[in-house]
């Protein structure tokens, strides 16, 4: 791998400085300089890229990550893709997810058993371009909740969203059954979600029996539980049995807050917000009006939301971006939009909000030793963008503003050549 | 798009003709203008197109494979590749079809893919732009019988996923499972009529009842899908001819008989034999524990001695053969399919002119499109494009060669651009 040496870049490092000009010295996959002012390193045969006054960052980390939604409107058409298909829809994800500057990102559900575990193989071999990825199982939850989409007439497994489980000896089994398949983290589905009329955000699904026994094993194989708890209940739940990484996170009370706070050196919290905004304002052309959603109780959610998220914000727990991008209102590749809203409606400063893409980014990812900022002797996850993000976050889902997105040393969309060249020539 | 222009190449156009200097214009997916250059010759206007300088390199139809497996996934066994799971052999097969792009085979025949939608899934995303290949037909898997080549099931395993082919016994299972291949929407279904010596089965056995045969090529017809056989005994290569079976892959064992039935349907039928298999497992597979001594046991060198002798007799009859089959296993991995065109010449006795035709203007017909679209360089043709270092006519092996190998162009797109001469180390953002 040759050595990469950026020069005249604006610094954004990801730690809460102030963006200072520079140059970026990568050695192999690693960052080896970081220079102040305008004086180059001595680049000995490194590829120069002159940033011409362009940002340079860490890349993005996406804390809540679904490959396998296919931006379709329903769980169930997400569920009738046939598994080929969806494994080249997940490869072909990945790849977008990373041009679009998301060097790493947290699975956190899978649509089929192995989509995540297979996604996760494929880009760690070098057979598909993608993030750095940690592979989710489907989500589990039990009869009735949310992700079980059989039908009474159509009871079959395969029909479901999720895996259905009943008791502690089923969790467990189910749970051992996706560290066999070599899953990172086990997603619990502890609360309900107003998608799913039957099964609505503030109710609560699993037992504490259930929860512990899959905890158990996550624990004895050294893996992670993710929890989908919109509740205050299911939030309370997850804290009780050790989960880390908790989705959503909608309705808190005092309790559920002091209970963040005190975890809140292990515990991550990535809300998924953009989908709350959107079936409350961009999803009449699937056939949720404003009013519909309201009725199935997302503006009750969203204000509960922006007044639970603000509240642990201010407390000092780590909210991340990322979460349900993948369905037709939320597509995949807009999920920076997160960090506009984390800025106009949960009270970050744009420092925070990229602060909660890059250096806590490298923290849910367990490597927050190594990545998430651009750092002497950090992973070379990097990217050139064209503007200030601090100025304006929204350049960040502009495919033309990220001139150039690097993964782990390596450029997985260079920067264009300013005099490009119509003539090629052969021999 | 963009139109292209390459001047100043040697074109061979497919059409039996020796190469002439001249120029190509590309427009849109088609081959706009074809122009021999040289006194008195009227340059094709420039206006708006990309000029691709070739300084002299070959210009060439793009290759057609006719025997093609992308989810074999080169490992020594049928076994091996069974099991795979099916999301691990998704992205080989997208991984492979890349790379068959990459190595100038623009098109591809399927021949039998290894679980029921392999082949169907990767020409669609293929068409879709999903992921990069080449045009594509898909095949079904191998329909086989119990105990024929590629029924891989064990008497204790007897699930059907273990086998490697789809097993039926009976003219009413074959009808349900060619049904079924046509639902998914292949493009041709894979019969194996006769055994292949390493699995057990001798390749001069044959297999399957007349009445089978004859309902599989009932049913594929019905439903417009072409019929492709396996077929190396002598039986099994006359029963392609009787029962209008289109693909005969190997043909390895013919009597006069066999010889003179398909002289007499020479227009109907195209042959790929796959010769890299025979040579490659007599002679390059000692690795994996096939030495030519154990080859020998199995029947291989008097297969490859056979064959020789069937495709030498059958190009002298006129019967179109064609390039391919075979590859993606241990010993004959993926992207090395040009080798056989160094065979057709070495051993078939084909001219270098016949190997190229074999690979380019035979192949339009092949992939079932005019031989005026594809395969050749004509005006109104599609624009499937190598630009290849070297003469190909001279030393047919430089097709085997991925550097001497420029530009790829599928359908008026470059899949591998020409290299620019002086790339700069300096690239400047912004």
């Amino acid at each position: 791998m040759n050595d990469t040496l950026f020069t005249n870049v604006r610094i954004l490092d990801g730690s809460s400085a102030l963006p200072w000009s520079g140059s970026v010295l990568v050695s192999g996959n690693r960052i080896r300089q970081v220079g102040r002012g305008p004086a180059p390193l001595a680049p000995a045969g490194a590829s120069v890229i002159d940033g011409a006054g362009a940002t340079l960052m860490p890349g993005l980390c996406e804390a809540h990550t679904h490959f396998s939604w296919n931006d379709a409107a329903t769980l169930s058409a997400i569920q009738r893709m046939p598994l080929e298909e969806h494994v080249l829809w997940c490869a072909k994800v990945a790849r977008r997810y990373l041009e679009a500057g998301w060097t790493s990102c947290v699975g956190a559900a899978c649509a089929k058993p192995r989509l995540d575990v297979v996604i996760r193989n494929a880009i760690n071999c070098g057979q598909i371009k993608g993030p750095r990825y940690l592979a989710a199982s489907q989500e589990i939850t039990v009869p009735g909740g949310l992700g079980d989409e059989t039908l009474p007439h159509l009871p079959f497994p395969e029909f479901s969203f999720g895996v259905n489980v009943n008791g502690a000896d089923e969790m467990r089994k189910v749970v051992r059954m996706f560290l066999k398949y070599g899953v990172d983290s086990i997603k619990l589905n502890l609360s309900g979600d107003n998608f799913t009329p039957d099964s609505p955000a503030e109710t609560s699904w699993m037992t504490d029996a259930e929860v512990a026994a899959a905890m158990e094993e996550v624990r004895l194989r050294g893996k992670r539980g993710t929890a989908h708890a919109r509740s205050a209940a299911s939030v309370k739940q997850a804290l009780r049995h050790g989960i880390d990484v908790i989705y959503h996170a909608s309705f808190t009370d005092e309790e559920t807050l002091d209970m963040l706070e005190a975890a809140k050196a292990r515990v991550f919290v990535a809300p998924g917000v953009a989908i709350l905004y959107a079936m409350l304002n961009e999803a009449e052309a699937y056939g949720i009006s404003r009013a519909k959603a309201t009725a199935m109780g997302y503006q009750v959610e969203w204000d509960a939301a922006l007044e639970s998220l603000s509240k642990m914000h201010k407390r000092g727990v780590r909210v991340l971006p990322g979460g349900d991008y993948g369905f037709a209102f939320t597509p995949h590749c807009q999920n920076a939009r997160d960090l506009e809203f984390f800025v106009k409606y949960l009270g970050f400063t744009p420092m925070e909000a990229i602060e909660s893409a890059t250096v806590h980014g490298g923290q849910i990812m367990m490597r927050g030793h190594e990545l998430g900022l651009v750092k002497e002797g950090y992973l070379a996850d990097l990217l050139l963008v064209d503007g200030d993000p601090l100025a304006n976050l929204s350049i960040l889902r502009e495919p033309k503003r990220i001139l150039a997105v690097m993964k782990d040393g390596a450029f997985a969309k260079a920067p264009e050549i300013a005099s490009a060249r119509s003539l090629g020539r052969a021999a | 798009m963009a139109n292209v222009m390459f001047s100043n190449v040697r074109i061979f156009d497919g059409s039996g003709d020796q190469p002439f200097q001249g120029e190509v214009l590309v427009s849109g997916n088609r081959i706009a203008r074809v122009a021999k250059s040289g006194y008195g010759a009227r340059n094709v206007p420039l206006v708006g197109a990309t000029v691709v300088d070739g300084a002299g390199a070959f210009l060439m139809p793009g290759m057609v494979e006719a025997h093609t497996h992308f989810s074999w996934n080169d490992q020594p066994g049928l076994d091996a590749i069974q099991r795979m799971p099916p999301e691990e052999h998704i992205l080989w097969c997208a991984q492979v079809a890349e790379r068959y792009l990459d190595m100038g085979w623009t098109s591809c025949v399927g021949a039998a893919a290894a679980k029921p939608r392999l082949d169907v899934v990767i020409r669609n995303a293929i068409n879709d732009g999903t992921i990069v290949g080449p045009r594509y037909l898909a095949a079904s898997q191998e329909i086989t019988v119990p105990g024929g080549l590629g029924d891989t099931t064990q008497p204790h395993l007897p699930q059907p996923e273990f086998a490697f082919g789809a097993v039926v016994s009976g003219c009413e299972e074959m009808r349900r499972c060619v049904r079924m291949f046509a639902k998914y929407g292949v493009d041709s279904l894979k019969i194996n009529l006769s055994g292949e010596s390493i699995t057990g089965m001798p390749s001069e056995m044959s297999q399957f009842t007349q009445d089978e045969i004859a309902t599989c090529v009932q049913e594929a017809k019905a439903w417009g899908k072409r019929v492709a056989a396996h077929a190396r005994s002598t039986w099994s290569i006359k029963q392609c001819v009787k029962q209008g079976i289109e693909v005969i892959y190997h043909a390895s064992f013919t009597d006069e008989e066999a010889l003179d039935l398909l002289e007499a349907h020479k227009k109907e039928h195209f042959i790929a034999p796959g010769l890299a298999w025979l040579i490659n497992t007599c002679h390059h597979a000692s690795e994996w524990g096939i030495t030519p001594a154990v080859a020998r046991g199995m029947g291989y060198f008097r297969e490859l001695e056979a064959a020789i002798e069937s495709m030498q007799a059958l190009r002298r009859r006129g019967v179109r053969i064609l390039p391919g089959g075979d590859y993606g296993f241990a010993w004959t991995p993926h992207g090395t399919n040009a080798k056989d065109l160094e065979t057709f010449v070495r051993l078939v006795g084909m001219s270098p002119m016949e190997a190229l035709l074999s690979a380019t203007a035979w192949g339009g017909p092949m992939m079932r499109m005019g031989a005026d679209q594809l395969g050749v360089i004509r005006e109104g043709a599609l624009a499937d494009i190598l630009l290849v270092d070297g003469d190909p006519l001279a030393d047919i092996t430089v097709l085997q060669d991925k550097a001497r190998i420029l530009a790829v162009m599928k359908d008026g797109e470059f899949h591998r651009a020409p290299p620019v001469r002086a790339s700069r180390a300096t690239r400047w953002a912004a």
